[in-house]
């Protein structure tokens, strides 16, 4: 009989030992689409975000895949266009067509990466212009100008990039400055039914795009 | 000389509690191999391993002048000790069947701190010192004197100088067995 308590005493806590050893909790487990993503935002804090009061958003998104880019139009980029739209409307911002000399300029970009690499944000920075010609804002031979580091992160996977680029003073400046960025990161954000609430996370951690 | 091997439930404390990880662990075990000196002093080895993990609701995270981040953030840090120990059991030519000692040990903490942004992790290994003392009592097994339980408590001095935390600092109880290998 004691030597039957012995025996399982040894086989129940040796086990318990082993197990705890095997059970390291896994973070990804159980883990929501929601949860999974991130919401990258930046802008230039010398800019004067209620001095502008039009804005238009870009009528399809880049796909950058690697480095490459085309023009698409899905129903997950028509969403996220709507969403930009929508979000932009609430903050007291009028909508207005491209050839109406907007003061703000939105484009969404999604970027994949399938390659082993990652993509930096400086690189994806670097060929901006050739995603977006600056002759599609209607300034040909500007160049443009992000006035603050954004290299935290870099894209190893994919994202959802919306860019805000300064046209009310583009030909005082001479340039066409990218004064916000928001970047989403994680599962499930190529999926039109998700952009509402994705876009919306990015406009409510940047409570200074107001027109008042 | 003897072995034992113990389940681990560990609570952290201070910065680790306040700063990384707030909940306490049950996914963790404890294992000594000690050299009998002398009837009442023991030496050796003193290992183990203990898993901690917390997540945190959504929250925005300033980043500089200029950044926010908005994710669920979540804690995952395993440590591995491996200490000189030294085990005094005072009462062992007086007491029979019940055997109190206490303990201390020192060595090194081999530390695995993954942060994760979403799913997005940012690992971390780097070793440092922990310091360890405890107490306890060990139950021979009736008629089974080489065998028997052993049930206690610890505490870890684990300083943890990385990404502004400042220790790893717990207290742990353990409940496993020992087997005396010989005399």
């Amino acid at each position: 009989m004691e030597i039957m308590k012995t025996f399982y005493s040894m086989v129940i806590l040796s086990s318990l030992a082993l197990l705890a050893m095997g059970c390291q909790k896994d973070p990804l487990k159980n883990m929501t689409d929601d949860e999974s993503r991130i919401y990258i935002t930046d802008h230039d804090s010398t800019a004067r975000f209620s001095d502008f009061h039009t804005f238009c958003v870009s009528d399809s998104a880049a796909l950058i895949v690697n480095g490459q880019s085309k023009m698409q139009f899905t129903a997950a980029d028509a969403a996220y266009i709507q969403a930009v739209k929508d979000q932009m409307q609430a903050r007291g911002y009028v909508l207005v067509s491209k050839n109406d000399n907007p003061d703000l300029g939105l484009t969404v970009n999604r970027i994949i990466s399938t390659t082993t690499g990652v993509i930096s944000y400086g690189s994806y920075w670097d060929y901006y212009d050739t995603y977006w010609d600056p002759y599609y804002w209607g300034y040909p031979g500007y160049g443009y100008y992000l006035p603050y580091s954004y290299a935290v992160y870099q894209v190893s996977e994919g994202a959802v990039s919306i860019d805000m680029v300064d046209l009310k003073d583009a030909n005082k400046n001479q340039k066409l400055d990218v004064i916000w960025t928001g970047l989403i990161r994680g599962s499930g954000i190529y999926n039109d039914s998700v952009a509402p609430v994705t876009v919306k996370a990015l406009f409510d951690q940047s409570p200074y795009l107001q027109t008042n | 000389m003897s072995i034992n091997l113990n389940y681990n439930y560990s609570f952290p404390l201070s910065d680790f509690k306040s700063n990384l990880v707030g909940n306490a662990s049950p996914r963790g075990f404890t294992g000594n191999i000690l050299y009998h000196a002398n009837p009442i002093l023991s030496i050796g080895l003193g290992f183990g391993y203990q898993d901690y993990f917390q997540k945190y609701p959504r929250q925005v995270y300033n980043y500089g002048q200029s950044q926010q981040i908005s994710a669920v953030l979540s804690n995952s840090v395993q440590t591995i000790p491996v200490m000189a120990r030294v085990e005094f059991s005072p009462f062992l030519k007086t007491l029979t069947s019940v055997r109190p000692y206490v303990s201390a040990a020192a060595g090194a903490n081999f530390i695995s701190n993954t942060q994760y942004l979403g799913e997005f992790s940012n690992p971390s290994n780097s070793t440092g010192f922990i310091a360890q003392g405890g107490f306890g009592i060990k139950i021979p097994f009736m008629k089974f004197n080489n065998w028997g339980a052993d049930i206690g408590g610890t505490y870890n001095y684990a300083p943890y100088k990385k990404f502004g935390y400042k220790n790893l600092d717990n207290v742990n109880v353990h409940a496993g067995i020992y087997f005396n290998l010989s005399e």
